[in-house]
């Protein structure tokens, strides 16, 4: 494998990262010899070679190649989608990456982490499309992706808070690290600063609640029910509040039919039979799905709980 | 004899340059391979750079004006006087800027060292001097490795050294730890001196002196040398003088010019003809008492090389060995392990010196050696030691004696053993399972074959490998057999079972579900050298904080509220 002789060099540490952040970084900084390593640097100032990633399995697929088979997919976390592939020149991979598009061709969705290094695609128009080329990747358990999750959020905080101190400061190592920047992020905020126009840092922040109310299980029906409503107010402000008792519905029925897959029109129709509209419910099943990700889609039309 | 494996490479190598000879491009991805670890097929640009440049420079010779091509290098060994327009990645030791007259202007030059094979052990390394005309000092900072590109050789006196031009390209590969250094007439204290390597004024009180001698190596004598250690309020570090020196300890003296060079880990203040050092009055400064008492260290502080150690200690066990000696004499060392507030090690005596467990003992002028990759204190001289009645610090209980140490932390300091540290696992390697050793070096074997020792059945044993990460910083987790049968809960011959029924990819694979970016915190020792840090664990567990738990911990951190 040619990553093995990055061996000479400090191994790159892996960013713990949501895939909002990843997704929106289009800074690339190549190393400049052969076994020099490469980064995405993000706007929140991460230097990007490694990272490790988790979410729900999203898309697999396989593509043959005259060098054997490619695979591609991405993963979801609650800010968004990490796409990843498995080159045909990592063929240990390829046992396991089988397995699981058994799995996923039969409808079957899991939790799965992935450590991977950082890969980039410029479109003609100039457009960077980051990814990760998968070193590692196991299934994990839930309560495994909410620790990721909480470890994100912490890693993500970080470089908020270090991003937004380095605002009052020259844009200079030295002076970051007498600001109390950490050494690791100084860098990158400074070529972030560089390339990327101004940005408002709470759309990451809001990734980082989101990510916590899952972890903490504030966000979901298993708590108990006041303290649950009360931080879906503070946490989605005025429009959740609308949604807020059809999405607990919602929850509350497909836990009722553990594990089975329940579909649309079942969901709707249980929702309209409790008095909630059905434009309603399917503004809620849409939330649950594409933001808060406590439902998944395996199958279309066909739905349950995370 | 040219090797079969590479003549594939070879041929496209042949190709490009017909006139190089094949078994000199065997012999090149040869030492690519074992040398500098590069697989034959990422070498090969590499090497056909190399085989390129020499069949150009061959023509540049019987020309009138060399070609102006680049010459990547790996070593200054392989550089000649006249080149120009050269490619190197060099260790930065020290940055020492001067302002100069050039051409009746004030500029600022620059010069230090550099050395040569940066990835490799100091040992292994050439240092070279070099100039800075380009004012770089934001890319040449001590402690960092960069690629020089552009540079060229100039000899002076038959010693050559490295000019770096204003055109010439500093890249910075893997960032130093220090600052960019700029011109500054004020003395530095110890603690930021001995960061610096190069050249340093100082102000310090002399601690102690002892004349020596160092034997020249080509054996035409011995030259006399003065060592000792001075110190202020920052710290002390032990310097050796090559002129002899009129102070008396105690005396504050003014030093300018004195260099600062790593002996193995350890910064030694080296004192030259070029060197003054003169008295120095300053009422405020330090008492040689509080210094000296100052200057005793504690076993996290030791690194390899050290020398002269006050340290306080408390006696864990204590063994002795019988030997013979290179000359036939019957020798007895004796060693234990040690414990302070700060972790533990091994002390070795070759003096008659029987400690009881749980002892405390105080040592004086011991000095610091690798063993096993962990720093182990040594004395000579049973005079070094006396036993302390009043204990130091509440009775250490071995048993659980771990020093919680971020993984951060450990990374960046000197090996230790005794410590406590947790990081996410993020690689589990696939090497991990059952392996054969070598039944005499305990080297393990490939495909039934020892390097040292031959063909054999070896002896079976268990081993896992992991990588732990921390999002900053990362080291690699070895679990023993003991280590492993512990965490994964089986002996080994249920992991034998599970092998031959499954077989070693499945084995490799559930460990990997069962470990990947699963929290852990080891208990163990660190080896921290330049490839990096390992950690021999003896026992690791997974994290037993809940997601709730760690995500409100979390929230409070950083004040956030749902």
């Amino acid at each position: 494998m040619i990553s093995e002789n990055s061996s000479r060099r400090i191994r790159q540490p892996a960013i713990r990262i949501f895939a909002q952040e990843y997704s929106e970084a289009s800074l690339i900084e190549e190393g400049q010899g052969e076994y020099d390593p490469s980064f995405v640097i993000t706007k929140l100032g991460a230097r990007v070679n490694r990272a490790i990633v988790c979410g729900v399995i999203d898309r697999l697929q396989r593509s043959e190649s005259d060098n054997g088979p490619n695979y591609s997919g991405q993963i979801r976390d609650p800010t968004g989608s990490h796409f990843f592939s498995v080159a045909s020149f990592q063929p240990e991979l390829h046992a396991d990456i089988e397995e699981l598009l058994v799995r996923y061709e039969s409808g079957d969705r899991f939790l799965m982490t992935i450590v991977g290094r950082a890969r980039w695609f410029e479109s003609d128009e100039g457009g960077v499309f980051t990814s990760l080329r998968v070193e590692e990747f196991a299934l994990i358990s839930q309560e495994i992706y909410k620790l990721w999750l909480a470890d994100t959020a912490d890693s993500t905080m970080r470089r908020i808070d270090s991003y937004a101190k380095s605002q009052d400061y020259e844009v200079e190592v030295s002076s970051y690290l007498n600001a109390g920047i950490h050494r690791d992020l100084a860098s990158g905020i400074i070529s972030s600063r560089g390339h990327y126009s101004s940005f408002d840092t709470e759309i990451y922040r809001v990734g980082v609640l989101q990510a916590l109310s899952l972890a903490t299980e504030r966000g979901s029906s298993i708590d108990n029910e006041s303290e649950k409503e009360e931080d879906l107010d503070n946490g989605n402000e005025e429009e959740s509040q609308g949604n807020l008792q059809p999405r607990e519905v919602i929850l509350q029925f497909l836990e009722t039919r553990k594990g089975d897959f329940v579909d649309y029109d079942s969901i709707v129709s249980e929702c309209s039979r409790l008095g909630i509209s059905r434009e309603e419910a399917e503004d809620a099943i849409e939330y649950l799905r594409e933001t808060s990700g406590e439902i998944i889609e395996p199958k279309f039309g066909f739905y349950r709980l995370i | 004899m040219v090797k079969e494996k590479y003549s594939g490479l070879i041929s496209v190598i042949l190709q490009e340059c017909p006139d190089a000879d094949e078994e000199e491009i065997g012999n090149e991805f040869e030492r690519y391979e074992k040398e500098f670890l590069i697989p034959p097929e990422d070498a090969l640009r590499s090497v056909l750079r190399k085989f390129q440049i020499s069949s150009g420079a061959e023509v540049g010779e019987s020309t009138a004006s060399p070609p102006r091509v680049e010459k990547k290098v790996e070593k200054f060994s392989e550089l000649q006087a006249e080149d120009k327009n050269v490619t190197i990645e060099v260790a930065v030791i020290s940055y020492t800027p001067r302002v100069q007259k050039v051409r009746g202007e004030d500029r600022q030059v620059a010069f230090g060292w550099i050395e040569d094979n940066p990835w490799e052990p100091s040992s292994e390394r050439e240092r070279w001097d070099f100039k800075d005309w380009g004012q770089k000092n934001d890319s040449l900072i001590p402690g960092s490795i960069v690629r020089l590109e552009g540079v060229s050789v100039n000899e002076w006196n038959g010693k050559k050294s490295v000019n770096i031009n204003q055109t010439s390209r500093v890249s910075i590969i893997k960032e130093g730890m220090g600052e960019s250094i700029t011109i500054s007439s004020e003395p530095l204290t110890l603690n930021k001196a001995i960061e610096k390597e190069g050249f340093v004024d100082l102000v310090a009180r002399i601690i102690s002196t002892k004349p020596d001698k160092i034997v020249r190596r080509d054996g035409s004598g011995e030259i006399d040398i003065v060592r000792g250690i001075i110190a202020d309020l920052t710290g002390s570090v032990g310097f050796l003088s090559w002129k002899s020196l009129d102070f008396a300890n105690g005396d504050l003296v003014k030093i300018k010019g004195a260099s600062v060079r790593k002996f193995r880990d350890t910064p030694e203040i080296n004192f030259n003809d070029g060197t003054i050092i003169e008295l120095y009055h300053d009422s405020e400064f330090a008492t040689f008492e509080e210094l000296s008492s100052k200057s005793s260290k504690n076993i996290a502080d030791l690194r390899n090389g050290m020398k002269g150690i006050s340290i306080t200690l408390q006696v864990e066990s204590w063994n002795q060995r019988k030997f013979t000696g290179n000359d036939g004499t019957e020798r007895i060392v004796r060693s234990g392990d040690v414990m302070d507030p700060t972790g533990r090690c091994r002390l070795t005596a070759w003096c008659e010196m029987n400690p009881m467990e749980g002892d405390f003992i105080r040592i004086e002028g011991a000095r610091v050696q690798y063993w096993q990759g962990s720093p182990d204190l040594v004395i000579d001289d049973i005079e070094q030691v006396t036993n302390i009645s009043s204990p130091p610090w509440e009775k250490i209980d071995p048993e659980n004696h771990w020093i919680e140490v971020e993984l951060s932390e450990l990374v960046s300091g000197g090996s230790r053993r005794g410590i406590e540290t947790s990081g996410t696992i993020i690689s589990v390697r696939n090497d991990s399972g059952l392996i054969e050793r070598c039944t005499e070096c305990r080297r393990v074997l490939r495909e039934g074959n020892c390097t040292e020792h031959g063909d054999q059945v070896g002896e079976e044993d268990l081993r896992l490998r992991f990588v732990i990460d921390n999002g900053i910083s990362n080291a690699s987790l070895l679990m023993s057999r003991d280590s492993a049968e512990e965490f994964l809960g089986m002996e080994m011959a249920r992991v034998r079972d599970e092998i031959s029924k499954s077989g070693k990819t499945e084995f490799v694979s559930d460990l990997r579900n069962k470990c990947l970016s699963r929290l852990v915190s080891i208990r163990g020792r660190s080896i921290v050298d330049e490839q990096g840090a390992m950690i021999l664990s003896d026992t690791t567990n997974f994290s037993a904080i809940n997601p709730k738990e760690y995500g409100n911990k979390i929230m409070e951190k950083w004040s956030l509220i749902l």
